[in-house]
Order: C-alpha cells, then sequence, then structure tokens
C-alpha cells in the first residue's frame, strides 16, 4: 500500500473535467484506490466520490493505493495532480 | 480485485467530532428552538466538547468539586429561582463562581430573564447567553437531540442505498458489479433511491444507522455508458428521499462455484457498523438474474421477520410436524392423494 499527499494546483480545483480525468486515468490500474480528504474515503475510481470532495485549489489530498501495480498507479496518478490536471 | 465484505466493514474509517464552535448550536436551533442571543455573542469561538447537558444547580449553591463546567449549561426555573432567593451581593458571588471555569455557552429555558449585572459578568468572560421561551424539558430534549447528532460516529460507505417498500436496503460490492444499475431499476419499479455511490452513514442513539447522500451529490447517479444522470429530475419527488434507516445490507458477489450460498435462510448472517449489527444477504449474481424483483423479496421478507413471521422458520416447523404426524399414523398415505383430496376444478 502506498500514501501520497497531493495538492491541487489549478484554479478551478478538480471540478468535473479533472475528476473524469482522473478516474479515467486511475481505472486503468488494477491497483484499489482511494481518496481522503476532511476525514471522508472515497473511492478513486468512482466520478461521483471523486465530485463529492469538491477539492478547492490548495486542499491537500492523501491518495492511497494499494494493489499489484500500485507504484506504477501512485507515479501516473500523482503526476497527474503535479501538473495540475493540465490547467493553469 | 475480489470484494471482502467483512475486511470493507471492519475498515471503515470513522469520522466523529471532537468539538462544535457554540455559534454552531446557535445557528442550527435559532428558529427551531427560538434561541435568542442575550448578550451579542452568538458568534463566538468557543467549543462545545460533550454531548451532554448540564444544570449547574449545585455548582450555583458553591459546590464545583465534580463540576462538568464544559457541557453546555442550562438554566431554568431551578437555578434562576435560586439565585433571585439569594441577597444581591451573593447572587452575583453565586453567578460569578460559575466563570472560575470555561464553560461553552449558558442557556436560559422558560422565558427566563438574568438580571442585567449577571449578564455582564459572562460577558466579560465573554461566554455567550442564550435564551429560549421553551420549557427547560423541552429545550434539554432538543438540544440533547443535536448534540447527539453533532457528536454521534459518522462513517463513508461505498454503495447504493434505496428505500424498498419503506426497508433500507444498502448495495454493496466491487466497483462496476452494478450497483447503481439495481438501484435504478428499482427506483423504475417505484421504489426511492436515498443515495448512490457515497453514502454517509450517521449513528443515531445506540443501535440505529442512518444513511443519506452528500449535499453536493444528492440524488445524482453514475451510470456506466450513460455518464451522470439525476434521479429526481428524471422521475420525479416520489423517485428519492433524502435519509433512511439502514436495515438491511446486500453484497453483491460474482457467482463463485466454491462458495456456499444460504440454501434455508436459517442461518441468518450479520455485519457490524458503527457498533451496529446489521442483517446481512450475501447474493450471488449471473447474468439474467433478476437481482431487482430478488432485492424486493429481501425487503419483504425482512418486513415479515420485523412482524414476527419467519419464512425459513415457519418452514422449518411445518416439515417437522409432518414427519411427527407420519410417524405416528398407522396406515401409510399417499402425497399425491392428499394433494390433490380439496381441489375439484
Amino acid at each position: 500500500m502506498i500514501e501520497r499527499t497531493v495538492t491541487i494546483k489549478n484554479k478551478a480545483g478538480l471540478h468535473t473535467r479533472p475528476a473524469a480525468g482522473l478516474v479515467k486515468l486511475a481505472s486503468r490500474f488494477r491497483s484499489e484506490f482511494f481518496i481522503r480528504k476532511d476525514g471522508i474515503e472515497i473511492n478513486g475510481k468512482s466520478i461521483i466520490g471523486v465530485m463529492t470532495l469538491a477539492a478547492e485549489r490548495g486542499s491537500q489530498l492523501t491518495l492511497v493505493f494499494d494493489g499489484e501495480d500500485e507504484e506504477e498507479a501512485a507515479r501516473t496518478v500523482c503526476a497527474y495532480f503535479d501538473e495540475g490536471f493540465g490547467e493553469p | 480485485m475480489k470484494y471482502k465484505a467483512d475486511k470493507v466493514f471492519e475498515d471503515l474509517k470513522r469520522i466523529s467530532k471532537k468539538s462544535i464552535p457554540v455559534r454552531t448550536l446557535y445557528e442550527k436551533n435559532r428558529v427551531r428552538l427560538s434561541l435568542r442571543s442575550v448578550n451579542g455573542l452568538e458568534k463566538s469561538k468557543r467549543e462545545i466538547t460533550d454531548k451532554n447537558l448540564h444544570r449547574p444547580g449545585l455548582a450555583l449553591a458553591g459546590y464545583v468539586d465534580l463540576f462538568t463546567y464544559h457541557r453546555v449549561q442550562v438554566m431554568g426555573n431551578t437555578e434562576i429561582h435560586y439565585l433571585q432567593s439569594l441577597p444581591p451581593k451573593q447572587r452575583e458571588a453565586a453567578f460569578r463562581r460559575l466563570f472560575d471555569f470555561p464553560l461553552p455557552c449558558i442557556i436560559i429555558t422558560a422565558g427566563n430573564v438574568l438580571e442585567e449585572n449577571l449578564v455582564a459578568i459572562a460577558t466579560e468572560h465573554g461566554v455567550p447567553i442564550f435564551s429560549t421561551k421553551h420549557e427547560t424539558t423541552k429545550a434539554v430534549y432538543f438540544l440533547g437531540d443535536f448534540l447527539d447528532d453533532q457528536f454521534a460516529p459518522k462513517t463513508v460507505i461505498h454503495g447504493a442505498f434505496v428505500d424498498v417498500y419503506g426497508i433500507g436496503v444498502l448495495f454493496v460490492g466491487r466497483s462496476g458489479i452494478g450497483k447503481s444499475e439495481i438501484a435504478l431499476d428499482l427506483v423504475e419499479r417505484g421504489h426511492r433511491l436515498v443515495a448512490d455511490d457515497i453514502v454517509m452513514v450517521i449513528r443515531k442513539g445506540e443501535g440505529i444507522l442512518m444513511g443519506s447522500g452528500s449535499s453536493l451529490v444528492k440524488h445524482f447517479m453514475e451510470v456506466r455508458g450513460l455518464g451522470l444522470i439525476d434521479i429526481q429530475s428524471i422521475f420525479g419527488i416520489r423517485a428519492i428521499r433524502f435519509q433512511k434507516r439502514i436495515e438491511v445490507v446486500v453484497v453483491l458477489e460474482e457467482w463463485d462455484e466454491g462458495a456456499e450460498y444460504t440454501r434455508t435462510g436459517l442461518d441468518s448472517d450479520e455485519v457490524t457498523i458503527l457498533d451496529v449489527p446489521i442483517p446481512l444477504v450475501r447474493l450471488p449474481i449471473f447474468p439474467g438474474k433478476n437481482v431487482t424483483v430478488i432485492s424486493e423479496v429481501i425487503a419483504l421478507n425482512y418486513l415479515l421477520k420485523h412482524y414476527g413471521y419467519d419464512s425459513a422458520k415457519a418452514f422449518a416447523e411445518r416439515l417437522k410436524s409432518i414427519i411427527e404426524k407420519k410417524a405416528e399414523a398407522e396406515e401409510k398415505s399417499d402425497p399425491m392423494i392428499d394433494w390433490f383430496e380439496h381441489d375439484f376444478e
């Protein structure tokens, strides 16, 4: 199991488009993927779950990966967060 | 990856508040309890850390050894009349004694009024005072309920939660197994969706679990291949409800040749969520199996059990009594003839 903390960098926050992108990205991996914020843990492969977080710019999320390809999943997903979902 | 229900429920993250600010208490109860801010400190950030209330009668009388000062202090007729029975100087001293302790706030009930010089003491210490016209019993009941809720353990479960014939049925299973589709099918058949995907669970009192959706998602649902759909807009108000007691958990599993499923229903399973035991049904699914109808039967069967009729037990009893009768009978009867005997159509 891998845990990583990431920060939302883009201005609009984790809105619908990046949420959909994140879910698609995570679904490519076999590992389970959870996101924690404010004590709530949701399934990172569920679009409704990700959008429930309503994560704004600057908020911190804890990503949890668990499974055979967890390292690759963590690297890919964290990179998506680090580039601000490709948004300003 | 295989869905392990026991592990999932064991691993649930508990969320419970350690404290709430006084302003939340005021804002949430202002209308319901007609709370009025007496000294204008309703925006106070003082923290309430205990779900219980306290009536500071003994503390006013001078006994402060076991004074539960961190609780919300409720002053009703008894406390106010006691204060009024004292000569002014002693009255002030008795009231001032309370503020040797960091109280969160004071609530004056039954339309009582605190003298201005006493209010000033509280203001000086930054302690908010609220008043309500409601009797102490009623105020305590409402506030207790409110604080109970605020401090209740909560958790989030990944699943679909539907009110089926008035029974709260929570569907869980690995993602992609079809929880949302079953919920949608149930809604189509006239049942009511409470939440899909993210189910917020809160324990009320002892032994009651309430489930609801998150305020953001409400009754949106994701159906693979369709995207996001709004159940309330499509099916109308009858298709949704905001919260429901969780009464049965249904675990959806892929049909597994090796696994054993209950065949009689005599040995009922249970799962513990936030220390509350909830009946659990393991439902193997495969293409062509009508899970929706089975879900309705699960709900109805639970309802029967609730009203004191256990189908599996009733059948077992019947079988037992017939075997006993057979053993007693001297002449063996022909089951086919007995069965058709009373049917003349």
